[in-house]
């Protein structure tokens, strides 16, 4: 079975690179977007399999993202899971129109969850 | 599609673009340090990483939690403007801001970044409190050091303006534009300073709110120029009048 790849969306480098390095021990391939803009790029030129998705990034936040990914057939298709500080205050049932599948707390979360719900999205 | 409209301005127009600085903010801007500490440190205790990466994330955590002091440290001044005295002085911002740059470096240079100080021939004078503005172009460079682009450098300069009467310190990233509709809020913000001045949406704005306080208790002001590339965060402050020894 070829490697899934997921697009991770942060503009925390180095939170970014510890997720990178978790999903990576696991098999997955990465690919790490500083923000919105980059990240249209790079989900042309990856294709993930599966996004996870800071809220308040630089420049453009996490929904004009979203927004732009639910304009297309294929791109709506990707699952997106959020990890954010602001998971208190976000409901799934909101964002699920958006393509959102998960909410991780950035605050709670251990690194390890990643690895969990993006194994969890692509079941 | 409506409902997915209201959900955005709800969420980042009502808690982060309304607000005043608070408690809140305060714990929004510390909760980012410390959630990356945090997991930083569980990947630690976990184990099963090479001598080098622990060295490298050890050096994170240390740097990082350096930001999350000097924000907490400013928060604190921040507080006590009002009952304390400020000296203000004949200040040599050339040295101050290489002095910056240079207590910056280690941490611009773990995120593959450079600070560097556009040099004058002739050095201004400029009437200021030391650490009240040492700790405004440490605020705009550490905002900087964020937004810029990876591998590109952050540069802080120094001009006079309105016939020398002003000087201004600016200090410049290379980074993602800002979108006209966050350029007209920003602007909007700080045509109607004092009150929280948002830099980008990632931020509650409470550092550069702190940093209008201090400025503002010097005297001077603060602003920001849009480009193409990126941003100057600049502190407006007086010339001094007295002659440079240099």
């Amino acid at each position: 079975m070829s490697k899934k790849t997921v697009l991770i969306v942060d503009d925390d480098a180095w939170l970014a690179e510890l997720y990178a390095r978790v999903l990576q021990k696991a098999g997955y391939i990465t690919h790490v977007s500083p923000h919105a803009i980059d990240a249209m790029s790079a989900i042309d030129d990856v294709h993930p399999d599966v996004i996870i998705l800071d809220v308040l990034l630089t420049g453009n936040t996490a929904f004009t993202l979203l927004h732009e990914l639910q304009s297309y057939g294929d791109t709506g298709a990707i699952p997106v899971i959020l990890c954010t500080n602001l998971a208190a205050d976000i409901s799934l049932d909101d964002v699920k129109p958006y393509g959102v599948k998960r909410i991780l707390d950035k605050s709670v979360m251990v690194p390890e969850d990643t690895v969990a719900a993006v194994r969890s999205v692509l079941l | 599609m409506s409902s997915k409209r209201g959900t955005h301005e709800q969420l980042v127009g009502g808690m982060l673009y309304d607000g005043i600085p608070s408690l809140v903010a305060a714990a929004h801007e510390l909760k980012s340090p410390l959630a990356l500490v945090r997991q930083l440190s569980l990947l630690l205790e976990a184990g099963d990483i090479t001598p080098d990466e622990q060295a490298r994330m050890l050096r994170q955590i240390s740097l990082t939690s350096e930001r999350a002091l000097r924000l907490t440290s400013d928060l604190t001044r921040a507080t006590r403007l009002d009952d304390a005295m400020f000296a203000l002085e004949p200040i040599n911002p050339q040295q101050l801001c290489i002095d910056i740059a240079h207590e910056l470096a280690p941490l611009f240079a773990a995120h593959g970044r450079r600070l560097s100080v556009v040099s004058r021939k002739h050095p201004l004078l400029l009437v200021a409190n030391r650490d009240l503005l040492r700790r405004i172009i440490t605020n705009f460079s550490d905002n900087a050091l964020h937004y810029a682009e990876a591998d590109s450098a952050v540069e802080i300069q120094i001009r006079a303006l309105q016939k020398g009467e002003i000087i201004r310190l600016g200090v410049r990233d290379y980074g993602p534009a800002l979108s006209s509709d966050m350029w007209r809020s920003l602007k909007s913000k700080l045509a109607t300073a004092p009150q929280t001045v948002h830099a980008r949406p990632q931020s509650s704005g409470l550092g550069l709110y702190i940093a209008s306080q201090f400025a503002d208790a010097m005297k001077g002001t603060i602003g920001v120029t849009r480009h193409r590339d990126g941003a100057t965060f600049y502190v407006d402050l007086h010339a001094s009048r007295q002659l440079p020894l240099l």
